[in-house]
């Protein structure tokens, strides 16, 4: 179902650099943002998770088996880097707490909306864009992916096909539906927010 | 329920294709630092993925060479033996090897002690450690393509590098380093060179290296790394002279021989090769460092281990704080 990509990973075990710059090429830029989506990491940091994720997918060619698509299979290993992370940062404390030692909980790395500190009038926005991003964890993860890749990433419906191994038109009804029910959600997500707004 | 229908276009509700876009975008990694990842990324892929001799275009190209190795032998008959420089030996192999490429095509397997001569391409499959032929040392990491294109220049084609010139090894005319961004020349130093397609990353740890780009000079003195784009660009900034990123250079390290040496020589030693000032805590610390003189060996243990192993034989003990070895007696 992934032959391109299984190609791909094939000529870039034979040690081909120009396999290995389409992978890079493809992979960073949008890995990164997958990174910056999930976590509330300094751009710094953000670079560590890449190069960590993109280093062990470079050691580990002949784990992937054509099953998903190559840039998914990445996010897969992404995904433990930023739990890694996670784990590392939840270890290092900025304070003790006396009284919650277990208190936090080890999340899956899911999107994030970062916290503001701004002027009143950009609070709109904010809260806006904290309906968008909880609308879209309620989703199920198929249908958050596909928006996710064709919002966030500017994948066309045809790159979101070939990542998601369907044809043009299954594409175009995935993200349909995705559509579909993200207004839903979004629109409760609206309602909450506003709710929250008036409390203030 | 309401059935929905497609009808072919992409979007049907602009608002919430607007509310999506703002929400996901990020902000894009800055090419300075993709060019980073990329050289990081590349070098550990090149070496868990080693070209292939066998591949499609190398097949290719052994059979062309085939066809024209009748034509030279000739070559080979007419060489003069001996008329190439001795760059360096090698003085230690670690897993892989290095496969050499000599004139006429004349191809072979370097071991421990063979010497390397101008007009060589070595190709690196596992970290290596030569001897320089006009003093100080060169590591290779795994992965590393070189030519040694002079006496006392090297041409890296890809992949890893760090040449350790002490100061007190003085010569007129001092190793360079060639690459795709330009000539690295460096002044009694430590630096590492990564090269790759897109750009080259020099990271100098002690001294100072003269880079000749493409589109001008630049001298880095230690703790700079600077990033030389093959377009001409250059950046830099700081980096630090110890840490995770050097522990392959400190594997590499070549053997220090204490016997009958003083160990504050051997603390200077180790200094050097994990790129932290050694801080004596008292005075009397710093006395028996000075008047201490070792017996024995160190041979095959990396600095950090050296280190635990001769000071746990001294009244001395020693901490790691960021850049400083700090040396102490026993209470």
């Amino acid at each position: 179902m992934y032959e391109a990509d299984r190609v791909l990973v094939s000529r870039m075990r034979t040690g081909e650099q120009r396999a290995f710059d389409e992978f890079f090429n493809a992979s960073a830029s949008r890995l990164a943002a997958f990174v910056s989506r999930r976590s509330g990491l300094d751009p710094a940091s953000v670079e560590d998770i890449v190069q960590n994720t993109l280093i062990k997918a470079v050691r580990n060619l002949a784990s992937y088996r054509g099953e998903a698509a190559l840039f998914t299979w990445v996010t897969e290993i992404c995904r433990h880097e930023l739990a890694d992370a996670h784990r590392k940062a939840v270890r290092r404390p900025a304070h003790d707490s006396l009284d919650e030692p277990d208190a936090v909980a080890f999340p899956v790395p899911e999107l994030w909306v970062p916290e503001h500190l701004e002027p009143a009038a950009e609070a709109d926005a904010h809260h806006r864009q904290k309906a968008v991003i909880r609308a879209l964890n309620d989703l199920p993860e198929r249908y958050a992916r596909a928006l996710e890749a064709k919002y966030g990433d500017g994948l066309s419906v045809k790159e979101v096909a070939a990542l998601f191994g369907l044809t043009t038109v299954a594409a175009q009804s995935l993200l349909a539906r995705a559509r579909d029910a993200f207004r839903d959600r979004w629109n409760v997500e609206s309602d909450v927010v506003v709710g929250v707004r008036r409390d203030d | 329920m309401t059935e929905r229908r497609i009808t072919g276009r992409e979007e049907d509700d602009p608002s919430i294709e607007r509310a999506l876009t703002t929400a996901l975008s990020t902000e894009p990694l800055g090419d300075e630092t993709l060019e980073r990842v990329r050289a990081t990324v590349m070098n550990e892929w090149r070496a868990a993925n080693p070209p292939s001799r066998f591949d499609r275009k190398g097949r290719w190209i052994a059979a062309s060479a085939a066809a024209v190795v009748a034509a030279l032998a000739v070559g080979f008959i007419v060489q003069r033996a001996g008329d190439a420089a001795v760059v360096g030996t090698v003085a230690r192999l670690d897993d892989g090897g290095i496969d050499v490429r000599g004139r006429f095509w004349r191809h072979w397997t370097a071991h421990v002690g063979d010497a390397l001569k101008t007009g060589e391409t070595l190709t690196v499959h596992g970290p290596v450690l030569l001897s320089l032929i006009q003093g100080g040392t060169l590591r290779v990491a795994a992965g590393t393509v070189l030519n040694l294109t002079g006496g006392v220049e090297v041409s890296l084609a890809h992949g890893l590098v760090y040449l350790d010139v002490p100061p007190s090894i003085k010569s007129s005319t001092p190793l360079r380093i060639l690459t795709r961004a330009g000539a690295i020349e460096h002044l009694g130093t430590q630096f590492e060179v990564l090269s790759n397609e897109g750009a080259v990353r020099i990271r100098v740890r002690e001294g100072k290296v003269r880079l000749v780009g493409h589109a001008g000079t630049v001298v880095a003195t230690a703790g700079t790394e600077l990033l030389a784009s093959v377009r001409g660009g250059i950046s830099q900034r700081s980096v630090e002279t110890y840490g995770r990123d050097w522990l392959w250079v400190a594997a590499l390290a070549p053997d220090y021989d204490i016997e009958g040496r003083p160990l504050i020589d051997f603390l200077q030693w180790v200094s050097r090769e994990l790129g932290r000032r050694v801080e004596y805590a008292d005075a009397h610390a710093h006395d028996v460092a000075a008047h201490t003189i070792m017996h024995g060996s160190v041979r095959g243990r990396e600095p950090l281990e050296a280190l635990a192993d001769v000071l746990a034989t001294t009244s001395l003990t020693y901490e790691m704080r960021a850049d400083t070895i700090r040396v102490h007696s026993v209470q």
